[in-house]
């Protein structure tokens, strides 16, 4: 349950170390994004020397959420973190590397590149 | 139809099926995927995917430079081989999923619903990837190919998986340390 003004980590190498969500992209007055959704964020924390910088608005694809996840065979999924990839406009992944275990809905909502970059998917 | 497709995918979220998965690899190196998706799937279904011998033939047609094959198997329980492509330009990257996905209505003409691999990242031409079930092809452009280094990825062997048991041997080299330590400082 991603609402603006959610803050979230981030599971990437792009540079970005906390970001937080200001608007859900797909149908307006949407309250919730869940793990998939597409957020607008930004930048709150940034590593040091990185392309990202602090206060820019980049696009972003939540990959975790502490709100479980349930699928049709009865599997709960439940997170410790919020935790988003940041992407450009074409989709692209900022960062070459994702940290952390990942859904796979992901790959059937089209972000087969997150998923692929993934260290585990659950 | 999409959906149709996905639906396969869930069959190995149960760890039960995941097992036996596993153990069917083992029994059969190599060539094994095809024996066991044609096992598992409804042979419908497995008639829109693509085999791996098709993408190679496909790929050499379009003149994708440096095709790669790598079998990720092991690493990742969701996709049997990764194809890595590079292509000369945006619109050579375009072409060569285009040529894939044409290759897949061909071997599915006259069929009555046609099963077709997904596409990613069509508009921006850098990095398209297309998902035919367990084989997936990633076609970029030069640069991004360098920048994603993903053959590096899949290849070294999952670099999370070495620390976890890095941290298990530390864990067992420390707790007689302590131990003696305490013991020692008693004695005294």
């Amino acid at each position: 349950m991603i609402q603006s003004q959610t803050h979230l980590n981030v599971a990437d190498n792009s540079g970005a170390r906390e970001l937080m969500c200001i608007r859900i992209i797909g149908t307006s007055n949407r309250r919730y994004a869940h793990i998939g959704d597409v957020i607008v964020a930004v930048i709150k924390e940034a590593a040091p020397n990185s392309p990202l910088e602090r206060s820019e608005v980049i696009r972003a694809v939540i990959v975790r959420t502490c709100k479980e996840l349930k699928r049709d065979n009865g599997m709960i999924i439940r997170y410790d973190d919020n935790a988003a990839v940041v992407i450009d406009q074409e989709g692209n992944p900022k960062g070459t590397r994702i940290f952390g275990a990942i859904a796979r809905e992901l790959r059937q909502l089209n972000f087969t590149k997150i998923v692929s970059l993934a260290p585990e998917v659950l | 139809m999409l959906a149709a497709l996905r639906s396969r995918f869930f069959l190995s979220t149960s760890p039960s099926s995941s097992f036996i998965h596993r153990s069917w690899k083992l029994g059969f190196s190599g060539s094994s995927h095809t024996f066991f998706s044609s096992n598992v799937e409804s042979s419908s279904s497995n008639k829109g995917l693509l085999d791996i011998n098709e993408v190679e033939n496909v790929l050499k047609d379009v003149r994708a430079d440096d095709v790669k094959v790598i079998p990720v198997g092991k690493h990742c329980d969701w996709a049997d081989y990764m194809v890595v492509a590079t292509g000369r330009s945006t619109w050579h990257v375009k072409n060569i999923a285009q040529a894939l996905i044409y290759k897949a209505k061909e071997k599915q003409r006259g069929a009555q619903r046609m099963m077709l691999p997904s596409l990613e990242g069509q508009e921006g031409g850098k990095w398209i990837v297309i998902d035919s079930g367990k084989v997936i092809i990633h076609a970029l452009d030069e640069k991004a190919r360098a920048y994603y280094n993903l053959e590096d990825l899949w290849t070294s062997g999952m670099p999370p998986k070495e620390p976890v048991q890095d941290l298990e041997k530390a864990f067992v080299k420390i707790r007689p340390k302590n131990n003696s330590k305490r013991r020692a400082e008693r004695h005294a």
